[in-house]
């Protein structure tokens, strides 16, 4: 194509051109197991290929539950209906309705959790429509521990990247500098920051989607705010330092609280043995596991402490499905 | 600011080659890539244009909203060792958003034109890197990757870069600094670059008039 005098081209192996190849390549092994999902208007999702006959996507990029198009990464369409979705984890199940061939797609290359480290270069790739497969590059900027999203969800490790978040991102995999899928990425669950949903995680979640079409939300029923003692009041019942507590605002009934006696206007000082100072205390004692446990409580009533006992009920999925940013527990 | 690229993408994979390759392929780049003004408004309106090859004649591709017919035809070229030519808009296409200029006695010492590839032969993740004047800073090289692959004949070169105004009219560029898109717009924070085979195609139209 060129003519005249083009500046001379330098055809050697090099370090950054190896770098190059080698994160091309990784786009195009991840690429094999990424669709893309039309379920909402005009921008499609993308999902990843995560068992045989199951995609996973993200929750809130599918607007219709039924008969969903899906492009394959070899551009052909299929159809695949929702199996379930997790609010608390943005994560949603597709079945096809007739599986694919492995020639066609391939079920993501998965790599182990200890591959999540700072710093590690990564792409998010997505298949955001029918002009095939898009792609960030980027590092994994921050690692930490298991955490609760805004909507209740348990996530095993919080994993936030630093790359571009483009269309097609929720629902799309990341992956490693070898094309290992790490994970799936989301950036509904913290104010647009691109995060990924570890492998580990999406897999219970997947687990619990197709077993029982939704995810277990262990609940007690109560909203809460927190508050201050006076430190009269927090001498007299021995409260030590810690003058603060949960103040129970609002009890639903029929609740697990209701069912223990909890009431508006109490303030619990301490549960499961431990001190309670705000909601998210509360909150992080109700795992999916604990369902049907039984929590001790120790809560303030008219100027006296005493104690209660609430078995941990399970929230009615229908409900969790629509709920909208409550920190109620 | 290349160096400090260069440094980063060094550590990335613990080549200290990497650093010194980038710094190499922002030489060449910057060769190819000119800064355009208009005459006697050196503040405003700075673009970028690049030198491409047209037979023997010394043309510069660019945007067409770099060099706006509000500011008449004639327009200042200078090139990185900052010579200044004269150049005229040969012609202007706003749907495009493409322009050609031809340089009028260009100073000795003018560097060789670009040489050009095809964007829809690359790969998606594939590094690319943009040269260009970035808010007045003067050859700026920003690094990043290929976003998506062009699969149509005049689908828009998409990057996963940081671009500026004042990296319009440069080039997209792969590591071997083959010329593979005019950088054009930013949207939704990717870098839009214009197919370097559809300026081309333009270009060898516009002289076949």
């Amino acid at each position: 194509m060129s003519a005249g005098k083009p500046a001379s081209t330098t055809s050697t192996r090099s370090a950054l051109r190896a770098l190059s190849d080698d994160l091309a390549s990784a786009v195009e092994r991840a690429s094999r197991s990424i669709v893309a999902i039309h379920a909402r208007p005009r921008i499609p999702a993308s999902g990843v290929y995560w068992r045989e006959g199951i995609i996973v996507a993200a929750s809130h990029t599918i607007r219709k539950e039924q008969d969903i198009a899906v492009t394959l990464p070899n551009g052909a369409r299929a159809v695949a209906q929702l199996v379930g979705r997790d609010g608390g984890t943005d994560l949603a199940v597709l079945r096809f309705d007739t599986t694919p061939s492995k020639e066609v797609i391939a079920l993501a290359g998965r790599v182990g959790g200890d591959a999540l480290r700072v710093g590690s270069v990564v792409l998010a790739v997505g298949r955001p429509g029918d002009d095939g497969v898009t792609t960030s590059l980027g590092v994994i900027s921050a690692v930490a521990d298991k955490w609760r999203t805004w909507s209740g969800g348990e996530i095993d490790r919080f994993v936030r990247l630093d790359l571009s978040v483009y269309d097609g991102f929720s629902g799309g995999a990341l992956v490693d500098a070898d094309g290992g899928v790490l994970g799936v990425n989301c950036s509904a669950l913290a104010r647009g920051t691109p995060l990924t949903i570890p492998n580990t995680t999406v897999d219970r979640v997947v687990d619990a989607l197709l077993t029982r079409g939704h995810v277990a939300r262990a609940y007690l029923g109560v909203a809460m705010q927190p508050v201050r003692l006076t430190k009269a009041l927090a001498d007299r019942l021995q409260l030590g330092d810690s003058a603060r507590g949960v103040l129970v605002v609002m009890v639903e009934s029929e609740s697990p609280a209701d069912r223990a006696g909890l009431l508006v206007g109490d303030i619990i000082v301490a549960a499961g043995g431990t001190n309670v100072v705000e909601p998210q205390d509360i909150a992080e004692l109700l795992g999916t596991e604990r369902v049907g446990a039984t929590l001790e409580l120790s809560v303030v009533r008219g100027g006296e402490r005493r104690a209660l006992e609430v078995t941990i009920g399970e929230r009615a999925p229908a409900a969790e499905g629509r709920r909208r940013g409550g920190r109620g527990s | 600011m290349s160096t400090a690229l260069a440094a980063r993408f060094g550590s990335f994979v613990g080549h200290l080659s990497v650093a010194a390759e980038l710094e190499t392929l922002a030489t060449k780049l910057s060769l190819v890539t000119v800064r355009i003004s208009s005459h006697g408004t050196r503040v405003d309106g700075v673009g970028a244009g690049i030198l491409w090859p047209l037979d023997d004649r010394l043309s510069v591709v660019t945007n067409a909203h770099v060099v706006p017919s509000a500011r008449g035809s004639g327009f200042l070229v200078e090139s990185v060792a900052g010579r200044v030519a004269n150049a005229r808009v040969v012609a202007r296409d706003r749907e495009l958003d493409l322009a050609l200029l031809a340089l009028s006695e260009p100073p000795d010492e003018w560097p060789t034109p670009a040489s050009i590839g095809d964007a829809r032969t690359l790969r998606a993740g594939e590094i690319v890197v943009a040269l260009g004047h970035p808010l007045g800073v003067d050859g700026a090289m920003s690094v990043g990757v290929l976003h998506a692959v062009p699969n149509a004949d005049e689908s828009l070169v998409r990057a996963d870069i940081r671009l500026a105004p004042g990296n319009s009219g440069g080039p997209l560029a792969t590591l071997d600094g083959t010329v593979v898109g005019v950088n054009s717009m930013i949207a939704g924070g990717l870098g839009i670059a214009i197919p370097a085979h559809v300026a081309d195609r333009f270009a060898r139209e516009v002289l076949s008039r």
